[in-house]
């Protein structure tokens, strides 16, 4: 049994979710005001005493604040080092920026790799998040990452589904996108079914396929079988969702019975709930990595899945330093 | 100037990086700063600037402290990425400076933490102007030029302010601001201090020096709130001060300021360009403001040409 007590904050991006973890580990939050000067500037005030204790921040870096929420991970970070915490990890079930990981033009900044060495300048000796855009950004850190899957999630959900829904109707996995494909694969194994990839026609290829210079931008091209079946698109974020309901679009097109969409991360920016009301998807599951309450009233399809249990149980085993893998078994 | 330097400027204030480069002779560097529609910043640099002497003018100041300075962030990691020789933040007012101490206990720093985030993004120095504690340079592990507002504001009030002055410190902090003012116009020195009640209640204010029967200016880093300075003038204008001028290097006039400065007897408040504020002024008649443009874009070329800065600031009698 560790000496260091386990002690739990949060910042203002996703309350309701820290909450959750410490009911899970019957604890409770502790106290810390979270807010902001007039001029703007972040303010942080920490109540009670975190003198050698075990500290777990939970704070996803998302939308629409994401410079005020990552600010806030930081100065309480600084804050909580300054008051002589043991060890402080930093719970960031959607790491902003992650989609900015590498220079795709020239003169790019890499901001993910910038954000990683601004937790680190913080004093932040640990990081625990979830399903990271691309596994690499672990690399971008000098300590630390627990990268948790949903996978196992949403692999129990589609078995539910299967026994309460799907019955004896065939289901195939689609991965919407090229970079997908792992991730898709991975669930589509455990579940012996099939899998489909779903990818962009690139312009060249359109231009060799049609006798004149003109093309559909928004083509897509289906590789692999799902005439009869139900479609089930794996992402990890739903963003603007063009791309999924483009994706849902060509699925019904090539015989598709039901398209559903399980997505980790819920960002909805602009008018994506628009977008999915529109769609062909009969229901889009995301986690609740993100704080999306709000926009289950604007859209029925929505439905969330609980990251709350996952993620308190790394946290548990990460404050007695037991195997953190065998979660996802 | 020469070929190898380069302006650019995030979204905080456009303005004043244009007039800096306009006294430079130089264009503008071209670079979008914006936002991706999810609230992440983004950043392009649309032309070379490999080995390049980079200045980035960029302000961390409200309304949106922590959007100003991930751009600032941001835009640094880019411009090192594309091989810019050196970088340079120019931050004329510097967000998070009056967070330099653990005033409390669990208090973070976070004045020293903006400190290590500039160095981790990779800046190689700054320039800034009247940093609320001169302390704050030693946060940094690179170097800070800190620059004043002082001679602008002892030539508006030599040009603009008729009669017998006294110079008036707000609080204990900024007695040193006071005095180094009254001496060069040969002017008496006054404080204000304050016991505190509260976190956020200023009370009992105390008047050091004489202000009958002469005009009463106030001078201070930074007016925010505007609480202190509108109670500081009323105490002055009751102990005899036949006038009361604020002059004040950094505008934030944050919450309510402009509603306090309107109904107050203060005749004028004198602030800097430092941060962008022709919304606030267009409500307030009282406010002036002086043009900080030439002194940054003159530390910005001495900088670039390695010559003296503190020179900048040793002839002002």
């Amino acid at each position: 049994m560790s000496n260091n007590r386990l002690v739990i904050l949060h910042g203002n991006a996703h309350p309701k979710l820290s909450k959750e973890i410490a009911s899970c580990l019957n604890t409770e939050v502790g106290n810390a005001l979270v807010s902001k000067f007039a001029n703007s500037e972040t303010q942080v005030i920490i109540n009670e005493s975190v003198r050698d204790v075990d500290l777990y921040i939970v704070q996803p870096t998302c939308n629409p604040s994401v410079n005020d929420y990552l600010m806030e991970l930081l100065v309480m970070v600084d804050g909580a080092k300054r008051a002589s915490a043991h060890r402080i990890t930093a719970v960031v079930p959607f790491f902003g920026y992650a989609r900015q990981s590498k220079k795709d033009k020239s003169r790019a900044p890499i901001t993910c790799k910038l954000v990683a060495n601004m937790m680190e300048a913080a004093g932040i000796d640990r990081v625990i998040t979830m399903d990271l855009h691309s596994s690499q950004i672990q690399g971008f850190f000098n300590i630390p990452v627990e990268n948790v899957y949903t996978e196992p999630l949403f692999v129990k959900y589609i078995k539910k589904k299967k026994k309460t829904e799907f019955l004896n109707q065939e289901f195939v996995i689609v991965s919407p996108g090229v970079g997908g494909v792992k991730r898709a694969k991975a669930i589509s194994d455990k579940l012996e079914s099939e899998l489909a990839i779903i990818h962009r026609a690139n312009k060249e290829m359109s231009l060799s396929l049609s006798s004149s210079f003109s093309f559909d931008i928004e083509e897509t091209v289906l590789v692999g079988d799902v005439t009869g079946k139900i479609a089930i698109i794996i992402d990890d974020i739903a963003d603007t969702c063009k791309t999924l309901k483009l994706a849902s679009k060509a699925l019904i097109k090539k015989g598709a019975i039901k398209v559903y969409a399980l997505v980790t991360h819920g960002v909805f920016s602009n008018n994506a709930i628009d977008i999915i009301n529109d769609s062909s998807i009969t229901e889009l599951v995301i986690t609740d990595s993100i704080p999306n309450e709000h926009n289950k009233e604007k859209c029925p399809k929505l439905k969330i899945i609980s990251i709350a249990s996952v993620l308190s149980e790394t946290m548990r085993r990460c404050h007695h330093g037991e195997s953190v893998t065998s979660i996802s078994k | 100037m020469g070929d190898r330097i380069k302006i650019l400027t995030g979204n905080a204030h456009r303005e004043l990086a244009s007039e800096i480069s306009d006294d430079l002779n130089l264009a503008l560097g071209k670079a979008h700063v914006g936002k991706f529609s999810n609230g992440e910043t983004s950043v392009m640099i649309s032309e070379s600037i490999r080995d390049m002497d980079v200045y980035i003018i960029q302000p961390t100041c409200n309304p949106n402290v922590n959007d100003n300075l991930m751009e600032l962030l941001i835009m640094a990691d880019a411009i090192r990425r594309a091989s810019a020789h050196r970088i340079t933040a120019v931050i004329p007012c510097f967000g998070y400076a009056r967070q330099d101490k653990k005033d409390k206990s669990r208090a973070p720093i976070t004045g020293k933490l903006v400190a290590n985030l500039i160095e981790t993004a990779g800046i190689d120095r700054v320039i800034t102007m009247d940093l609320h504690a001169s302390q704050i340079q030693g946060f940094f592990n690179i170097p800070v030029d800190n620059l004043y507002a002082e001679p602008q504001i002892i030539k508006y009030i030599r040009k603009y302010i008729p009669g017998e002055k006294v110079i008036v410190s707000p609080d204990a902090g900024g007695v040193k601001r006071a005095k180094s003012i009254s001496d060069k116009l040969d002017a008496d020195l006054a404080i204000i201090h304050k016991e505190r009640k509260k976190a956020n209640e200023v009370s009992g204010m105390i008047l050091v020096g004489d202000v009958k029967d002469k005009v009463a200016l106030i001078v201070d880093d930074m007016a925010d709130t505007c609480g202190t300075l509108v109670s500081a003038c009323e105490m002055l204008i009751s102990k005899g001060a036949t006038k009361v001028y604020a002059l004040v290097t950094h505008g934030v006039l944050s919450g309510d300021a402009i509603q306090k400065l309107n109904e107050s007897s203060l005749t004028e408040l004198v602030i800097t360009n430092t941060i962008p504020h022709a919304e606030k002024a267009a409500k307030c008649p009282k406010i002036k403001t002086i043009n900080i443009a030439h002194t940054l874009s003159e530390a910005i070329r001495r900088t670039h040409h390695g010559e003296s800065i503190s020179s900048l600031f040793s002839d002002t009698k």
